[in-house]
């Protein structure tokens, strides 16, 4: 990066940061500090939700995912927009009306504490692995660009984040999102005209189209079933519908969200506004992945985008006859990607051929790096942005990535300090303080969930594709923690006992499912979620009712 | 608590029809999408 960008990068983040501190400046109270006192409008929210979301992993994988897997990711969204519509009719005026910090607090309340302390254990052994991989995406963003250790990299981010968020609370960090979310739609937009502007001058915007569909990229929908396939419009519905069930309506990083609303109005707008927004938001960002994919198809690049990986391959024996393959490949298909008007045929040999040599030299660096499962999905992107973009927008584009990976790791800490205060220490450890012992409870919580995240972080790089990596670890646990809200709120005869077993079923049953390999992860979360309502409802029929 | 009606579309029911539709309509963009440039 060059002056300008770093220039550009320090004003970006430091105004955010200042932003969202100066909004949450006056007197704290553990209400203020967890709930933003119940005051926040429709629109801090909604693009808090987007920003708690949209990671940085957003940014760097899902463009990556574009470029070597097509558009298809995207119907892993399609249930986002239905499940909106139902916690907006059921979960926002329940949680409301319960005026509960978390919302397993609420699950003591329509159950006992057993159930409360399961599923508020379950969330916070996910969400507390989670966060390393959050920490850690960006931490690949920074290594690249500045040479930085991985190790100093994660420090850096992880304390940057942990000042704000511990000083500002919630109101901080909405507000904070609210400004990222805005700079992340900026940087994107800014990469993706960019990188149409950038394509040679006889290919234009419908001929990068024509390239990238030609290679099968352009694949928003596939009708096709097979339950090992991710990315179908079945699973996304059904399967989507479930995980953004689950994570909007039980996971207390997307739930402290909207519980700060004023009233069930502008929380209800919030989750809608996300229902509208974020398929056309996803679209764009699979989309800049295509176009960067036809701009490599006529500007050749490196064998591996991981800069490490491809000095070390260049200093093996097999690395000239390589390169002279490769070479030939690009320069073959981009002929045939310049004629595709006339022989598409042509070019699809050409493209998988070319595919053929860069697995090539995957193999190639696997061997020589000794990582299995080499994969450099996740550097496409920053390679595009720091070789190409111009002095200026680089550095745009990077706080839109810090600032993205920012905001996840400030909401997950912020939940997880929460669920650990309210759920655990003042429920069980502490039961009589005053306000200002809890506050500096929950401030004392979110430092300590900022250091694990940074420790953390240190053993969740070369996981693969990072977003595929958060969803699964998601879908382990979304299942079993929807299914029990899912009892909760719409049965009555369900108690704590049936509850609890419940849980405990669909969890034994969604581990069953993953070590067995009968379906892929998305199912998961549908298929805990059946369990523990059958096996709820079944075991409530044998309980003894209540006397009215 | 008393429920505020939506800033539009008078009721919460025709708001949520309407995200509904809005999926429809854009599912069907996506599918014409993908036939046109595959």
């Amino acid at each position: 990066m060059r002056s300008l960008d770093w220039v550009v990068l320090f004003l970006t983040l430091g105004g955010i940061i200042s932003y969202g501190l100066w909004r949450a400046r006056g007197k704290q109270t553990t209400d203020s500090y967890l709930r933003a006192g119940r005051t926040m409008p429709w629109y801090a929210m909604a693009l808090s939700i987007m920003a708690t979301q949209a990671s940085a992993i957003t940014f760097i994988s899902t463009t990556g995912q574009a470029y070597v897997d097509g558009m298809r990711f995207i119907q892993f969204y399609l249930g986002l927009p239905i499940a909106m519509v139902i916690l907006s009719m059921t979960a926002v005026p329940i949680f409301h009306r319960a005026n509960v910090y978390t919302a397993y607090e609420y699950l003591e309340q329509r159950f006992d504490s057993k159930v409360r302390l399961l599923v508020s254990i379950l969330f916070l052994i996910q969400r507390g692995l989670a966060v390393g991989l959050a920490l850690a995406a960006p931490a690949i963003v920074l290594t690249v660009i500045l040479g930085w250790s991985a190790e100093a990299t994660t420090l850096f981010m992880g304390v940057t984040v942990i000042a704000y968020t511990v000083a500002g609370g919630v109101k901080a960090i909405t507000w904070t999102d609210f400004q990222q979310m805005l700079i992340m739609m900026f940087g994107l937009g800014m990469a993706l005209i960019t990188a149409i502007w950038m394509l040679p001058a006889n290919v234009g915007f419908t001929g990068a189209l024509a390239v990238a569909g030609g290679a099968g990229k352009l694949n928003p929908i596939v009708t096709a079933f097979s339950w090992n396939d991710r990315y179908n419009i079945w699973s996304g519905i059904f399967g989507g519908m479930f995980l953004a069930l689950s994570y909007f309506g039980c996971d207390q990083s997307q739930v402290q969200r909207y519980l700060t609303g004023s009233s069930i109005a502008q929380s209800r707008l919030s989750l809608l506004f996300n229902a509208v927004a974020k398929l056309p938001m996803q679209f764009t960002i699979l989309l800049t992945g295509c176009i960067v994919f036809a701009f490599f198809t006529f500007e050749q690049p490196p064998l591996l985008f991981q800069k490490n990986a491809q000095a070390r391959i260049e200093q093996s024996a097999e690395y000239p006859a390589l390169k002279g393959r490769y070479d030939a490949a690009f320069l073959k298909r981009r002929a045939a990607a310049e004629n595709i008007g006339n022989d598409r045929e042509a070019y699809q040999t050409a493209h998988l051929e070319f595919e053929v040599v860069r697995k090539e030299g995957s193999k190639l660096a696997e061997r020589l790096l000794g990582e299995k499962g080499f994969n450099d999905t996740n550097y496409i992107f920053l390679n595009f942005v720091t070789t190409y973009l111009p002095v200026g927008l680089v550095g745009l584009v990077i706080a839109a990535i810090l600032g993205a990976a920012m905001s996840v790791i400030s909401g997950e800490i912020n939940s997880l300090a929460t669920v650990s205060v309210i759920d655990i220490y003042r429920r069980y450890l502490k039961k009589e303080a005053s306000d200002r012992h809890y506050l500096w409870a929950a401030r004392g919580a979110t430092a300590f969930w900022g250091l694990y995240a940074v420790v953390t972080a240190q053993f969740a790089r070369n996981m693969g594709s990072l977003v595929e990596a958060v969803n699964l670890l998601g879908s382990f646990f979304y299942g079993g923690i929807l299914g029990v809200f899912v009892l909760a709120m719409y049965t009555k005869r369900v108690g704590p006992w049936a509850a609890f077993i419940g849980v405990i079923a669909g969890e034994a049953a969604i581990f069953t499912l993953h070590y067995s390999g009968m379906a892929s992860f998305l199912w998961y979360n549908v298929a805990g979620c059946l369990v523990v309502i059958a096996v709820g409802l079944g075991i409530s029929f044998f309980e003894k009712r209540p006397v009215a | 608590m008393i429920e505020e009606p939506p800033p539009f579309l008078k009721t919460w029911s025709r708001v949520y029809t309407a995200v509904l539709l809005y999926l429809v309509v854009l599912i069907g963009l996506f599918a014409w999408f993908g036939r046109a440039w595959s």
